[in-house]
């Protein structure tokens, strides 16, 4: 026996254990979503791919797609450009840094749920703080063009402190003599930044790119308290429709073929940045 | 080692397994005492008086001990808590209070227990017809009703009369008097109600639809997208836009916030539950003395109508006690108690003898208007593909509030996916 074979024999507790815990709940999502189940019908049979054909038929489900991309795309750039920009500032060294990364993460900290109904105060038409600094009368969560908007907002002010300590944490590994060596070519801070910064801190980026891609693609909490994904499901995402179809209306089958569309939807998304992140390091 | 490690494992497991089996044996096996486990929603007021209650029952019946468990404040969370644990067969719990739309889709899962035995004939008559109907699913009663809850008008007594208006009839009516009132009085609104895209919004709707002779369905005919559906529909946005009687807050409203917009003074009327009016007869509330309760107002030659709410108890089908079950509930839905509830927490009774209690009458002189809105109280359809009909007509009645589409283009688009819907039992 060598020892790779040994190494082997370990792995088979974490093995077992692993397919306890998530192999068999995907493959029997799967099973799920070939059939069609209703509980309180009693209906419960194998019919194929029928739910996935009625997926492209199906508007709301286009609906909550459009929306979870366009949450994800402009929540993590959102997120990556501010949370550089402050990793950056914060990296440099300052009176009461310590206490301004600690004061950073303050969004962070706050549950989910916590900081949904507290947006929902700070967005109100009449009592709101934010119609109140900018003197106007918007209705924020009731306007089908602001309130996506304002859910994006919202996590991005939620997690950019998230990103920022990432990268900062990234920023702290690369060495000195890196910048003293351009500062000695003359190089800018804007060439530095280019040509140092960036491409040393590609590694940390894809990774929080991953976690927050990942993230904002499952979003579920913080829209769903924030406007249960009114108005006219303008902030629906495909976890609001797949929960409200899975635990509202009980339709197991349906419901489930939503979430291995989601599933499969972040599987590639973690596929593409993983692929990435290996070429990088290479 | 490796071997050893699992079997050490597996050792304490199947210890703490035998220790954990061996003390709930000791647990039921206490002198015949059994305990009920009752499930509801958060109680309003002072948990303690409810609680008093309860005690009441368990002197009443020794040998029953009753643990009253609360569930999470949205009525989704609970619905969900009761269906999972429901189609788990779970037996952990005995009597459940249901809210008025699930209680067709609980019966039709066999979730719940039939009850019909457990409620005479003369009984029956003695419960608003609205909830009698909403607990009757193909001719059996599966709960009892506890509480009552239903639509009404709430308005400002005192600048109606300042302006010489009478209570509205006609919603026409109640825009003309909301405009002038609202062009004389600054900073306050005409009309508000309940419209974010949740159950709440549908109850709204429906309630425009009724009175202007529409529904849902009629004898299991999806009829959405009528005339008058669509008409009554165009009117609530018109409330907003045409008439600017109605803030635009009121897309994103629930009751709470309109609730406080009304309480402070700052709208002449206002569509809500009852539960609201003990609030405002409260000291030191700032319109103490000056909100009128009337029943909706319809359109022209039409009557008015308001939506069914309150929540009714039923009996887990897999309930280890559904002797002691059923007669905690025939004491929670007795008139006794039901007068207590109303007098402490200001639940509305679901009996109408109790609206001619002359206890009642006294600390609440508005049961007897109440009493006739109740008598005319409409359930939403009684279904069980209510809980998928409500998914699907919620965000088309969001759009039309809100301008994404016009209300022939949301009925329309929500009449085509209910019909796929109905499909599904096939």
């Amino acid at each position: 026996m060598n020892s790779r074979e040994k190494g082997d024999k370990f792995i088979i507790p974490a093995l077992i254990m692993l397919s306890c815990v998530t192999i068999y709940p995907v493959l029997y999502v799967f099973y799920l979503s070939l059939q069609r189940r209703l509980l309180i019908f009693d209906i419960s049979r194998f019919v194929g791919f029928e739910n996935y054909l009625f997926l492209f038929r199906d508007d709301r489900f286009w609906n909550a797609l459009k929306n979870t991309a366009y949450f994800t795309v402009a929540s993590v750039s959102l997120e990556l450009f501010l949370g550089l920009s402050i990793a950056v500032l914060l990296n440099r060294p300052f009176r009461l840094r310590g206490l301004t990364r600690a004061v950073i993460l303050v969004p962070w900290a706050i549950p989910t749920v916590v900081s949904a109904r507290m947006w929902e105060w700070v967005y109100n038409t009449d009592f709101g703080i934010l119609n109140f600094i900018i003197g106007s009368k918007i209705n924020w969560l009731g306007s089908p063009f602001w309130a996506i908007h304002a859910a994006i907002f919202m996590d991005v002010w939620k997690t950019t402190p998230f990103v920022a300590i990432l990268l900062m944490a990234g920023l702290q590994v690369i060495p000195h003599e890196l910048y003293q060596a351009a500062k000695v070519d003359g190089a800018g801070s804007w060439t530095t930044f280019k040509r140092i910064t960036l491409p040393l801190l590609k590694p940390v980026i894809l990774v929080v790119l991953l976690f927050r891609t990942l993230d904002a693609f499952r979003v579920f909490d913080a829209v769903y308290v924030l406007t249960g994904g009114g108005p006219a499901n303008t902030t629906e995402t495909l976890s609001i429709y797949a929960y409200k179809v899975l635990f509202q209306t009980l339709q197991f089958g349906y419901g489930s073929t939503l979430s291995v569309v989601v599933f499969l939807c972040i599987g590639s998304i973690s596929i593409f940045y993983i692929k990435l992140l290996s070429r990088g390091i290479k | 080692m490796f071997y050893k490690l699992v079997a050490k494992f597996l050792f304490l497991f199947l210890f703490f397994l035998v220790l954990s089996c061996s003390q709930k044996g000791d647990n039921s096996g206490g002198r015949s005492t059994i305990t009920l486990v009752f499930k509801h929603g958060k109680i309003a007021g002072d948990p303690e008086l409810f609680r008093q209650i309860i005690d009441r029952f368990e002197i009443e019946n020794p040998g029953i001990k009753v643990k009253d468990e609360v569930l999470p404040a949205s009525t989704d969370e609970q619905h969900q808590f009761y269906v999972l644990n429901l189609e788990g067969k779970s037996p952990e719990f005995d009597v459940l209070s249901m809210d008025v739309i699930w209680v067709p889709e609980f019966a039709r899962a066999r979730w719940i227990k039939d009850l019909s035995h457990l409620l005479t004939d003369v009984e029956r008559s003695d419960f608003f017809p609205g909830p009698m109907q909403a607990v009757t699913y193909r001719g059996r009663v599966y709960a009892v009703p506890w509480y009552i809850d239903a639509g009404v008008l709430y308005y400002r007594k005192d600048l109606l009369r300042k302006y010489g208006f009478p209570p509205p009839k006609i919603w026409q009516e109640l825009v003309t008097i909301a405009q002038s009132i609202i062009m004389r009085e600054p900073d306050m609104y005409g009309f508000i109600w309940q419209g974010k895209q949740y159950e709440g919004l549908v109850c709204n709707v429906l309630e425009y639809f009724w009175s202007n002779g529409g529904d849902i369905l009629e004898e299991e005919k999806l009829v959405l997208n009528s005339s008058e559906n669509i008409s009554a529909l165009q009117f609530m946005r018109d409330l907003i836009v045409k008439y600017r009687v109605t803030p635009p807050l009121v897309i994103t409203a629930i009751e709470e916030p309109t609730r406080h917009i009304f309480g402070n003074g700052k709208a002449v009327f206002m569509r809500n539950w009852p539960y609201a009016l003990n609030i405002f007869e409260r000291e030191g509330s700032a319109i103490k003395g000056k909100v009128g309760v009337s029943a909706l107002p319809s359109f022209p030659g039409k009557e008015s109508a308001s939506t069914l709410g309150g929540w009714q108890l039923g009996i887990n089908n897999n309930s280890r006690h559904p002797e002691e079950a059923e007669r905690l509930i025939r004491f929670l839905t007795s008139p006794e108690v039901q007068k207590a509830l109303a007098l402490t927490v200001g639940y509305k009774p679901s009996r109408k003898s109790l609206y001619f209690d002359k206890d009642l009458i006294r600390v609440q002189p508005f049961l007897i208007q109440l009493h006739d809105i109740f008598m005319k109280v409409r359930s939403r359809p009684v279904t069980p593909y209510y809980m998928m009909i409500t998914q699907v007509i919620q965000p088309e009645f969001s759009a039309s509030l809100s301008g994404i589409k016009t209300p022939e283009e949301a009925l329309n688009s929500a009449q085509r996916q209910i019909e796929h819907i109905f499909q599904v039992e096939k």
